[in-house]
């Protein structure tokens, strides 16, 4: 013990004696003290970090589990059996004309409406219609078209039920719509299955024909439009104000503007994309290129950023090598700097194209908040996006719009999950590490 | 804001000949705005309209709210503004003229119906039955002129349980917070002779008295979210809840209505008128898109076939007027009469 030295001290003979010193007694309470202090110092950062870890994690947790809980329902749906007797309907369709070009005009002549809920009474008793979804007669006409025969024999059609029997079903509704759920499946006439109109349907008013294909086409076209504007404009902005730009008080102002622009409001890029492209560019109200200009305006600047400070870490020897064996500038750039800065910039993008995803106030300014029943069709068709979607859907009054709800917010966070999945891919397959 | 509308409508007319994609120049599909009350029920017909008719496209419904749907539909004629609009109250006599300055001359009123405002509580609340005049003293900011001093129902009215009053309702922006004030806290404060008498002297200052409600917490506004209310109200059951009528019979497992006066809100007391919240609901025709838009006329006529006691708006939680009434506005549908700008107030 007394050879031991201090560190950093060295052991020669040669040196004039030193100043007489107590080696540090390790042993000592007033070291061990502090020794203990030290550990416990370790070990409660240690616990604070994991607490931190655990803290958002179990909000991260509770947030999916309460809405896979009440949202999965809403991708089931429950459908009732009816039996229809076509022959001796009062249905007045000539199974020959459905052959023809003159189908579409054939079938909205017939009372298929009028057939289906004299079906139902016939089936299930005098309110027979009200256990049958608003838009049941819509399967039946479908029915017809896809097989004209079944006009000619009593036939067994599978119809969505009424929003009362399917929340019944799935154990959340008014007593007497539970004995009447009760009711129809003793008689075996009720399945619950995959709810498909969810996945291809658009809005609608009843929650037993809603679905989320329109606001999630409505979605990918606005965040197409976003991406092809936003992403080559913020990487040439990026690349230009770090390689070429000189260093002056003007590209200090742009630069200030810029963390500017990406901390101003959302609601405020949606008052500009009302002025600028509804009124003045007399561009169309509710659609997905307005939506994705203005949601463009918000994501370009947080691109600038996340490419500048990618492009910034690309180490100067690399170019300094490149231009050093004769590349000139632009091969420079092309060749080495950008795919090295690649994944950084790749990430401010997607961190930029998940928060426009997630973005509602500013396409309700410029009216992508409406009731469109058909999914859009192109960029200038009206649409609505998912976040909007589901905030229409959260103010309606019919009770089964709340797994609705749900469902469409899983949907959401599935996207934003690929979206994410595929950043971090491509940020792994172009990272290089030296 | 004047002189980017002057901008759009030179531009506008402009392009009018050259019938750009991107302007909207034509358009082949209904564009409704206005009143998230009539939304429901502008939607169903919507898609009603669209099934029956496979000819045109679905119509176009944004709940934008009563007041600013009346500035889209009143900033002018042509294919970018709206032809419809829903209001949950009657056109005001500025908005008129508004429309009027823009070229929107001709305008077709059609009542569509009821709808009661109703106040309920959850069904392990207290059960209180009240009067206008206990409302607007719980409520108003300054009660007659005098401070407001109340923190329980039983300081309002001594009949009256001693809860905490908890008031939960729509932000002054909402049309169901206007009919609010103009059904139930007018009403209440008008029973005092003197504040009917303040009406002749000073409007304004009647006004304020009447229809301002307080900031102390014991009001809080919900928001436009009529469902989130309906949770709120679970959840705290000595709370009182403010909202349409439909959202009332959609969750009539859980809550109660509050009876005023000895009415509680029921189908027949709101079509009756004998409930003090009941309110008429308009939609609002351009006339002069009628021709221009495809199906626009046949829209309306959809509305009339749905209006009544025995059509579908019912189940979405429309109130059917009473028959003369609806007979009227069904001649106006079919005719489609412009309406008289000297009738607005």
């Amino acid at each position: 013990m007394n050879s031991t030295l201090v560190a950093g001290v060295p052991a020669t003979g040669a040196e004039p004696p030193a100043p007489a010193r107590t080696p540090t007694d390790w042993r000592g309470a007033k070291m061990q003290g502090s020794i203990r202090r030290r550990y416990a110092a370790e070990r409660r950062f240690r616990l604070l970090g994991l607490g931190a870890v655990l803290l958002s994690a179990g909000f991260l947790v509770f947030l999916l589990w309460t809405m896979v809980g009440n949202g999965a329902r809403g991708f089931t749906q429950t459908e009732l059996r009816l039996d229809v007797d076509f022959p001796a309907s009062t249905l007045m369709i000539d199974p020959a004309a459905l052959a023809g070009p003159g189908k579409d005009a054939a079938l909205a002549g017939a009372d298929i409406e009028g057939a289906t809920t004299a079906a139902a009474t016939a089936a299930f008793g005098t309110d027979g219609e009200r256990l049958l979804s608003d838009g049941a007669w819509l399967t039946v006409r479908d029915a017809i078209a896809a097989d004209p025969t079944i006009l000619r024999r009593k036939a067994q059609i599978w119809v969505p039920a009424a929003t009362n029997i399917d929340l019944a079903a799935k154990g959340d509704a008014a007593p007497e719509d539970e004995a009447a759920y009760a009711r129809l499946d003793k008689a075996g006439v009720t399945k619950t299955g995959l709810n498909l109109t969810f996945l291809k349907n658009a809005d609608s008013t009843d929650p037993t024909l809603v679905g989320v294909w329109g606001a999630l086409k409505g979605s990918l076209l606005t965040m197409f439009v976003t991406i092809v504007l936003a992403f080559p404009v913020g990487v040439l902005s990026a690349l230009y104000l770090e390689e070429y730009a000189p260093r002056n008080r003007w590209t200090d102002l742009i630069e200030v503007s810029i963390n500017n622009l990406a901390a101003v409001p959302s609601i405020i890029f949606g008052l500009l994309g009302l002025a600028v492209f509804l009124n003045f560019m007399d561009m169309p109200r509710s659609a997905p290129i307005v939506g994705g200009l203005t949601l463009a305006l918000m994501t370009m600047p947080v691109i600038v950023i996340a490419g500048r400070n990618a492009i910034k870490s690309v180490p100067p020897s690399i170019r300094d090598a490149a231009l050093g064996i004769g590349a000139s500038r632009v091969q420079v750039v092309f060749h080495h700097v950008l795919p090295l800065a690649l994944p950084g910039i790749l990430t401010g993008t997607i961190i930029g194209m998940a928060r426009a995803l997630g973005e509602t106030a500013p396409l309700l300014m410029i009216g992508m908040r409406a009731f469109i029943a058909s999914p859009p069709g192109g960029l200038t068709e009206p649409a609505t996006v998912l976040p909007v979607q589901i905030f229409l859907w959260s103010d309606e009054v019919s009770r089964g719009f709340v797994e609705k709800t749900s469902a469409a917010i899983i949907v959401l966070l599935v996207f934003l999950m690929l979206m994410n999945g595929i950043a971090i891919y491509l940020r792994n397959r172009f990272e290089r590490r030296w | 804001m004047a002189g980017i509308a002057a901008l759009t409508l030179a531009g506008c007319q402009d392009k009018s000949g050259g019938g750009s994609e991107a302007g909207g120049a034509s358009r082949d599909q209904i564009r409704a705005v206005g009143s998230s009350t009539v939304y429901p029920f502008t939607t169903a017909v919507a898609e009603q309209f669209a099934r029956k008719n496979a000819g045109f496209k679905a119509p176009i419904v944004e709940s934008t709210g009563t007041g600013a749907g009346m500035k889209l539909f009143c900033a002018g004629v042509g294919a970018q503004f709206p032809d419809i609009e829903n209001a949950s109250r009657r056109i005001k006599k500025s908005e008129v003229e508004d429309c009027a300055k823009n070229g929107v001359k001709q305008i077709i009123e059609v009542q569509i119906g009821i709808d009661g405002i109703a106040l309920a509580e959850s069904k392990a609340g207290p059960a209180m039955a009240l009067t206008q005049e206990d409302i607007y003293k719980a409520l108003a900011a300054e009660p007659y002129g005098k401070p407001q001093t109340a923190k329980t129902w039983k300081d309002v009215n001594p009949s009256l349980p001693a809860t905490a009053i908890r008031v939960l309702g729509p932000p002054p922006t909402s049309g169901t917070r206007d009919a609010f004030a103009e059904l139930i806290l007018d009403k209440g404060c008008n029973a005092d002779p003197a504040m009917a008498a303040l009406k002749k002297t000073d409007a304004d200052k009647h006004k304020a008295i009447c229809t301002k409600v307080r900031e102390d917490g014991a009001y809080v506004e919900s928001g436009e979210n009529d469902n989130l209310i309906v949770q709120k109200l679970e959840a705290n059951p000595d709370s009182v809840g403010i909202f349409g009528y439909s959202f009332l019979e959609e969750n009539a497992d859980k809550l109660r209505g509050i009876a005023i006066k000895g009415v509680v809100p029921t189908y027949e007391t709101i079509a009756s008128y004998q409930y003090p919240g009941a309110r008429p609901l308009y939609i609002y025709v351009k006339g002069a898109h009628l021709t221009a838009i495809p199906g626009l006329k046949q829209f309306v006529a959809e509305y009339a076939s749905a209006w009544g006691p025995d059509g579908y708006l019912k189940r979405r939680g429309l109130i059917a007027a009473p028959a003369d009434v609806r007979a009227k506005n069904a001649e106006i549908a079919t005719k489609l009469t412009p309406f008289d700008p000297a009738q607005a107030e």
